[in-house]
């Protein structure tokens, strides 16, 4: 580009007065438009603009509910009434109060100093109470003309027709509190919107909770509503289907009464959860509701943790339940046979530490099938330290011990699994103690209670272990199935089926003839094994509820052809022969249909004798 | 007398410096910033009262880069024209990339504490770029094919603005782009089958649109359709610039502006909130003041000897224009709602700067206008 002189820019000069033309007429059309808007209509807007106001109120869409795999309502909603007051335009507050007061039953002061509490925005609709009952409501109508600026709302909360069950899976719903608030995901919430805190209700809140509708109006100064300019409707959240069959859940839920800990039913050849109980456990009724500050604190700070679903959420040692997998990672090695004996005199000296049995005075001879129908101790010490360490934390692994079982509902405990190291300077290595603590799943081995579900299960299909899931479809309000989900295969343990037939055979066994005879059912062929994991070392802490041993107690019926898995664990309950095998057989009597009563005690005589310490 | 020029120069400049012009765009940006402040005055955010400051603190650094756009001669900045738009075609990818994400849209780039519009700088990058092509093919205007790469590379840079996305933006390019071609003589009946041709396209262009850019088109139409979002911004609106009557509410008094009812009441809206307190009056005086301006510019665009100057001026006069119409004509209700500040009084660094760097250039342009 050179500098030169040049006559003036001619290709531009034409048309330039043109525009500026058309320029003027652009503005001349706006200030026509002025014209119209602030001198011809102007009264009217400034009316509008001061003595009548127009307000959008978001009207909440109603949560979808969530159903069994049958239908049967376990979630649903209910109206509830809130009464608000606009402070803008609460003429008269001191009158307004102390008619109040006499409706809602607070002293008047009360009332006046929340109605104060609302003169920062004075447009902004002010909750003074929720979930009025009847006659309350009645008294607010009647006197309206007493009480501007006062308004009742309507809008859904949830209601729970079945009770509390499986609260801890299904999850409550509350208001987004300060901290979610402050965070990203959180942006699209306003505060007081409700949202699903927990299980179910979090995870599928976006599904659930369908899309608010609003409104908006025109109010006079005395907040009466004088035209409703428009209304968008909500849109009711999509319906959740659970795997959750209900009466098997009513069955758990029963048999499980007065116990703390879970049970989880399964279908292990699909992974589809059926049953799912944690105790202690809570009311979500509560949380439907504004919950107090005091009673949020005393929930969440409960020790005995009522919030945690302990399916998953929780890990315990498996106790005699991980013999299973030293049986298994010896057969597939080759340390162990179905021929297998050792001997059990009741006690096994390693060195010069000696290790007990459960029964005083020992099994005997035992072979492989024996020593798990009996669940004895002191075989499993030998066999463990027969078979290695790394093979048995080898197997685990493959049964998906140590890792969480992936059921996407929150936080999964993963449990552990011993790491043997060899000895080095300054650390002491891994023993053979180690290992004979180990074989009875003591010591450095936890699990969580779907985990051992999970790898029950896949003994009972013959190695394919399936993600756990819950949710089986999401439909529309009208039916319209939105979502429909499958089973998945996970993995494929490397396991000989003869290895896995002659398992299930023993625990068939244990039911039979063994220490979970509390679980036979007539008509029904159970596979099961019972565990009993020390919370203290032997000798400490004797009689002490909180540390009495926990009872497992894990199955799967019928053993020809597996159609549910369950897994129940009592806390602190004593022997899981005694105290978590009738719950299993509780849950099998509901799925089966099989109608036989309760065992009473003293019916029946068992082959295993009441195990005295661990078993 | 090569030694002397440079002292002559400098006062001659001086002395050609339009300083009417330049107070008023001084005016008019402190008019900006009384409005900020009176719009959020009655806000419960703390960060949204003090609004205004930082207001201030863009005019602040718009008055340098006015003062800066006056320094350096256009024509050195017209050797840089080119990489002053490819610049802003990689910025405008950049946002698209890695920009900050604010209302669902990806418009701004976080640089320390600043976030910053590419697409306003955009709009000058796209007007620069302009002038120098037509100055360089000032022999083949009249030739059909010397609009192909302008159409083409306006079109990219629409593109670019529609994806983030910035309806409003990409319009005001296209419309910049057509000004500027009409002005050039482009025969405006060549037009026609573009127009007709987009007519046809308009059901696929629909398409195009996101849900809530339609919903503004069909709100405009008929605004009881959606009282909730983008009816309610067009109903509040015009109640607040109605009730302002013929001479305001006076200061401080927009109650309907003030109070919550007109979102957006510092940035797109403020004009609203303007009409409330000044009236009619008011608002005459600001649209005269906006007629000044625009007609200055052209002024200078028709006494330019030189194309690239010439093209400029008008460019940039266009652009406002188009600004303040569609601005206004959105706030009263004529237009659908977009998203295209009202210049110099409208919050938002990027528009003042940009709108500041503009108008720099038309003193800038206007005082050497004896030189070349």
């Amino acid at each position: 580009m050179e500098p030169l002189f040049r006559p003036p820019a001619q290709a531009i000069t034409p048309r330039i007065r043109t525009a500026v033309l058309c320029v003027g007429v652009g503005f001349l059309v706006l200030l026509l438009r002025l014209w119209y808007l602030q001198i011809l209509e102007g009264d009217r807007y400034f009316t509008l603009s001061t003595n009548n106001r127009v307000r959008v109120r978001p009207v909440e869409a109603p949560r979808g509910f969530i159903l069994d795999r049958n239908g049967k309502i376990l979630v649903e909603n209910r109206p509830t009434f809130d009464l608000y007051a606009t402070p803008e335009d609460v003429t008269n507050p001191k009158d307004v109060a102390a008619a109040l007061a006499e409706i809602l039953g607070n002293p008047p002061r009360e009332i006046e100093a929340r109605l104060a509490e609302g003169r920062e925005r004075p447009y902004q609709p002010l909750l003074l109470r929720k979930d009025l009952d009847e006659p309350m409501m009645v008294a607010v109508e009647e006197r309206r003309l007493d009480l501007p600026g006062i308004s009742l709302r309507v809008r859904p909360i949830r209601a729970y027709p079945s009770g509390g069950i499986a609260a801890n899976l299904l999850g409550y719903v509350s208001e987004v509190n300060q901290t979610q608030l402050a965070r990203e995901e959180y942006q699209d919430f306003r505060p007081g919107e409700n949202i699903g805190q927990a299980g179910v209700e979090r995870r599928y809140d976006a599904f659930i909770r369908g899309i608010d509708g609003g409104e908006q109006v025109e109010v006079d100064a005395r907040g009466r509503a004088l035209r409703l300019v428009s209304r968008i409707e909500p849109r009711s959240g999509s319906n959740i289907y659970l795997t959750i069959d209900k009466r098997i859940q009513d069955a758990a839920e029963t048999a499980f009464a007065g116990k703390k800990g879970t049970v989880v039913a399964m279908n292990p050849t699909t992974g589809e959860i059926l049953a799912m109980v944690s105790r202690p456990s809570y009311d979500p009724n509560l949380f439907a509701q504004r919950l107090s500050g005091e009673d949020w604190q005393r929930i969440a700070t409960d020790p005995s943790h009522p919030l945690q679903n302990r399916a998953f959420q929780a890990q315990y040692p498996p106790g005699s339940i991980f013999k299973l997998m030293v049986a298994i990672a010896g057969l597939e090695s080759g340390a162990l046979t179905p021929e297998t004996k050792f001997n059990c005199p009741g006690q096994f000296y390693l060195g010069n530490v000696k290790f007990d049995d459960w029964k005083k005075g020992g099994h005997g001879t035992l072979d492989l099938r024996g020593a798990i129908v009996n669940s004895c101790n002191v075989y499993f010490y030998q066999a463990g330290l027969r078979v290695g360490i790394e093979d048995i934390v080898k197997t685990a692994r493959e049964f998906g011990l140590g890792e969480p079982p992936g059921l996407g509902l929150g936080d999964e405990a993963k449990g552990n699994l011993p790491d043997p190291q060899p000895r080095r300077r300054g650390q002491p290595g891994w023993s053979a103690g180690n290992t004979v603590v180990a074989s009875i799943g003591q010591g450095l081995v936890v699990t969580s209670p779907m985990q051992l579900l999970a790898m029950v299960s896949a003994i009972a299909t013959g190695g394919t272990i399936y993600r756990p899931w819950v949710v089986k479809k999401i439909t529309s309000l009208s039916g319209e199935v939105l979502d429909e989900y499958e089973p998945e295969p996970v993995r494929q343990v490397p396991v000989k089926p003869e290895t896995l037939a002659f398992i299930r055979q023993a625990m068939l066994g244990v039911v039979n003839e063994g220490t979970g005879t509390r679980a036979k059912v007539p008509g029904i062929p159970i596979g099961g094994k019972t565990g009993t994991a020390q919370v203290v070392r032997k000798g400490e802490g004797k009689g002490q509820a909180d540390l009495k041993d926990h009872g497992w107690f894990v199955s799967f019926a019928p053993v020809d052809n597996p159609q549910i898995a369950v897994v129940v664990l009592v806390e602190n309950g004593g022997f899981g022969g005694l105290v978590a095998a009738p719950v299993a057989k509780a849950v099998y009597e509901a799925a089966f249909g099989a109608r036989q009563p309760f065992p009473r005690a003293g019916m029946g005589t068992t082959e295993a004798k009441e195990p005295e310490i661990g078993d | 007398m090569r030694g002397d020029t440079k002292a002559m120069f400098d006062r001659r400049l001086v002395t050609h410096f339009d300083w009417w012009f330049a107070t008023t765009i001084l005016a008019m940006a402190l008019l900006g910033i009384l409005t900020i402040y009176s719009s959020n005055a009655l806000a419960i955010s703390a960060f949204r009262r003090t609004l205004y400051l930082r207001q201030m603190t863009w005019v602040g650094i718009g008055v340098v880069a006015l003062v800066a756009a006056c320094l350096v001669s256009y024509r050195t900045l017209g050797r840089f024209a080119y990489v002053i738009f490819g610049l802003s075609l990689v910025l405008l990818v950049l946002v698209l990339v890695i920009g900050k994400a604010g209302l669902g849209a990806h418009r701004w780039i976080r640089v320390g504490g600043f976030a910053f519009q590419p697409s306003e700088f955009a709009k000058l990058g796209l007007v620069l770029f302009l002038a120098r092509y037509f100055d360089d093919h000032r022999e083949t205007l009249r030739e059909p094919r010397t609009m192909l790469v302008p159409a083409a590379l306006t079109t990219l840079c629409m593109l670019l603005v529609l994806k983030q996305p910035d309806l409003g933006t990409a319009l005001l390019l296209l419309f910049i782009a057509l000004s500027i071609m009409l002005l050039l003589g482009l025969d405006w009946r060549r037009l026609v089958p573009f127009a007709v041709g987009g007519a046809a396209l308009a059901p696929l262009l629909w398409m195009l649109l996101k849900d809530y850019q339609r919903r503004r088109i069909l709100v405009f139409l008929n605004p009881d359709l959606d009282p909730l979002g983008a009816g309610y911004h067009i109903a509040q609106s015009k109640i607040a610039v109605g009730s302002g009557g013929a001479f305001g509410k006076g200061w401080l008094a927009a109650s309907q502006s003030q109070l919550n009812f007109l979102p957006l009441n510092h940035t797109d809206f403020i004009f609203a909130v303007l009409a409330e307190q000044w009236g009619f009056l008011g608002c005459l005086v600001v649209l005269l003041v906006y007629f000044y301006l625009i007609t200055k510019g052209f002024q200078i665009a028709r006494d330019c000897t030189d194309l690239f100057a010439a093209v400029l001026a008008a460019g940039v006069s266009a652009m406002l224009t188009i600004q303040v119409l569609i601005n206004t004509a959105m706030v009263l209700g004529m237009m659908p709602v977009v998203g295209i500040p009202l210049p110099l009084l409208s919050y938002g660094g990027s528009s003042l700067l940009v709108t500041m760097l503009s108008l720099g250039l038309l003193l800038n342009i206007h005082m050497r206008r004896f030189m070349y």
